[in-house]
């Protein structure tokens, strides 16, 4: 299969978006290496991150571990698998990644509140992508 | 095993059919919707005949002795295991003591259950479908009821949640409405019996599919088709999709546990690709029919193929990564 250069972006937009600096894809004829750029920029440096930091620590992101196309809802079911506020057991099931005609699920890596969906419904994502930032039960603070 | 907790309408046990005894007689059965048993058995890595339980209405609740990987395709169903919902057309796992509890139907007209190596029920002529008509195959012959212990085959290792595409979306029809489906169809062999206008009702009526139709054939309801004067025909060898025009002119599909023979005159034939649809088709639902060249009709065969030649290709990749890993 050609690669396009759409293909090229989308690759490097997964890379970027799951923390990965380097792939490389061989196939006959054809070798391609994308390499990301990840020193610190200094445009970006200006906005005061360590105001953020501590808050997103209570976080736990739910990732996909497939590249394929994310879909917060069956195609068959109206409502999206989880919403915002929600309170999810562990192993619950988040999403799915669509891949040719497989669904694989995005599962819950912990219990608590569904804080964002952040991945973008029909959104191409890879190995690693955040797909859901859950506030999980602190055992100190328990929420029920 | 699997016990059966609760069961509401004439859930069976079939696989995709017993197709080596026509010429004595015995109908095929089988699934309604075999391109649903095929995929849940795909999705298990089964024998893509493996047996599988049929289940025409909810609510529905089993309980599995042991752990097992199982599937759900065919209609959208809202269901449980455990009390976790589970998608459609989906695979998971029980462990020994689980509940799946099936508890609506938001649309198709059957859903399938298959488990990991099949329902191990004995093969009788060559199937283990119910024959409803005989009273044989499947479990005992009749439909399931509340405490009936299905034999399954060993337990399996667990095995991680997946789905599938279902075939309504990858082989969705331009034209269909939300409530009527539409279904092709070739001419058979008394089509000339019916003058233009009685044709031209047939094909432009959307007819409704009454109560009184289930596994052995659809009772549709509509305006009179009749034709150009009465047909007396001899019993003759039917199948599967033919569409008879009984002299009341409202027309019967025979589906899986048809007669293998009849006499009244035959209109049309529902296409093999397109069975399923019909197979998929509620209670007081639409269908309408549309004609097709023979050639279209195998066209729709292959594109049906393609399908499921693209499951089984994927699983197989599924296969091969978990290997890798």
């Amino acid at each position: 299969m050609p690669i396009e250069t759409t293909d090229i972006a989308r690759l490097a937009q997964i890379l970027e978006n799951s923390g990965v600096d380097t792939i490389e894809i061989e196939e006959p004829g054809l070798t391609l290496k994308l390499v990301v750029d990840t020193r610190p920029r200094i445009a970006a440096s200006a906005s005061p991150a360590a105001a953020t930091a501590p808050a997103a620590d209570h976080f736990v992101t739910a990732k996909a571990d497939v590249a394929g196309h994310f879909r917060a809802a069956h195609p068959w079911q109206d409502k999206p698998f989880v919403a915002p506020g929600q309170r999810i057991e562990a192993g619950a099931m988040l999403g799915l990644v669509k891949i040719g005609l497989l669904y694989a699920p995005v599962v819950a890596p912990t219990a608590g509140i569904v804080d964002a969906v952040i991945a973008e419904n029909g959104a191409m994502v890879g190995y690693g992508t955040p797909i859901v930032r859950i506030l999980p039960h602190a055992p100190s603070n328990p929420l029920n | 095993m699997i016990e059966i907790l609760s069961v509401t309408g004439p859930a069976s046990i079939q696989d995709l059919g017993r197709f080596d005894q026509y010429r004595f007689g015995v109908g095929t059965s089988g699934a309604m919707d075999d391109v649903a048993l095929r995929a849940g058995n795909i999705l298990l890595g089964n024998d893509e005949n493996a047996a599988a339980v049929e289940i025409p209405m909810m609510p529905f609740r089993v309980r599995f002795d042991r752990n097992i990987a199982f599937a759900l395709t065919g209609a959208a169903v809202a269901a449980e295991i455990a009390g976790r919902a589970i998608p459609p057309w989906w695979r998971s796992y029980a462990r020994a003591g689980d509940i799946l509890n099936i508890k609506a139907m938001s649309h198709g007209a059957r859903s399938y259950l298959a488990v990991s190596g099949g329902i191990d029920v004995p093969m009788v002529l060559g199937s283990r479908s119910t024959q409803f008509r005989g009273e044989f195959g499947g479990l005992h012959g009749r439909p399931l009821r509340v405490g009936d212990i299905l034999p399954c085959a060993a337990s399996t290792a667990a095995i991680g949640e997946l789905g599938i595409e279902p075939a309504g979306i990858t082989l969705a029809r331009p034209n269909a409405a939300a409530d009527e489906t539409i279904v092709r169809v070739i001419v058979a062999g008394e089509y000339d019996a019916f003058d233009a206008t009685a044709q031209d009702l047939f094909w432009s009526s959307s007819w409704t599919i009454t109560p009184q139709s289930n596994r052995y054939g659809y009772r549709l309801q509509g305006p009179a088709v009749k034709p150009k004067e009465p047909v007396e025909k001899r019993s003759h060898g039917i199948v599967p999709g033919v569409i008879q025009m009984p002299p009341n002119g409202q027309p019967i599909i025979q589906m899986r546990d048809a007669q293998t023979s009849g006499g009244y005159p035959k209109i049309a034939t529902v296409i093999g690709a397109d069975l399923w649809r019909v197979g998929q088709a509620r209670l007081g639902g639409k269908l309408r029919f549309e004609q097709t060249a023979y050639s279209d009709a195998l066209a729709a065969e292959d594109e049906m193929s393609a399908y499921l030649d693209r499951l089984r290709a994927n699983m197989r990749l599924v296969e091969e990564t978990r290997t890798c890993r």
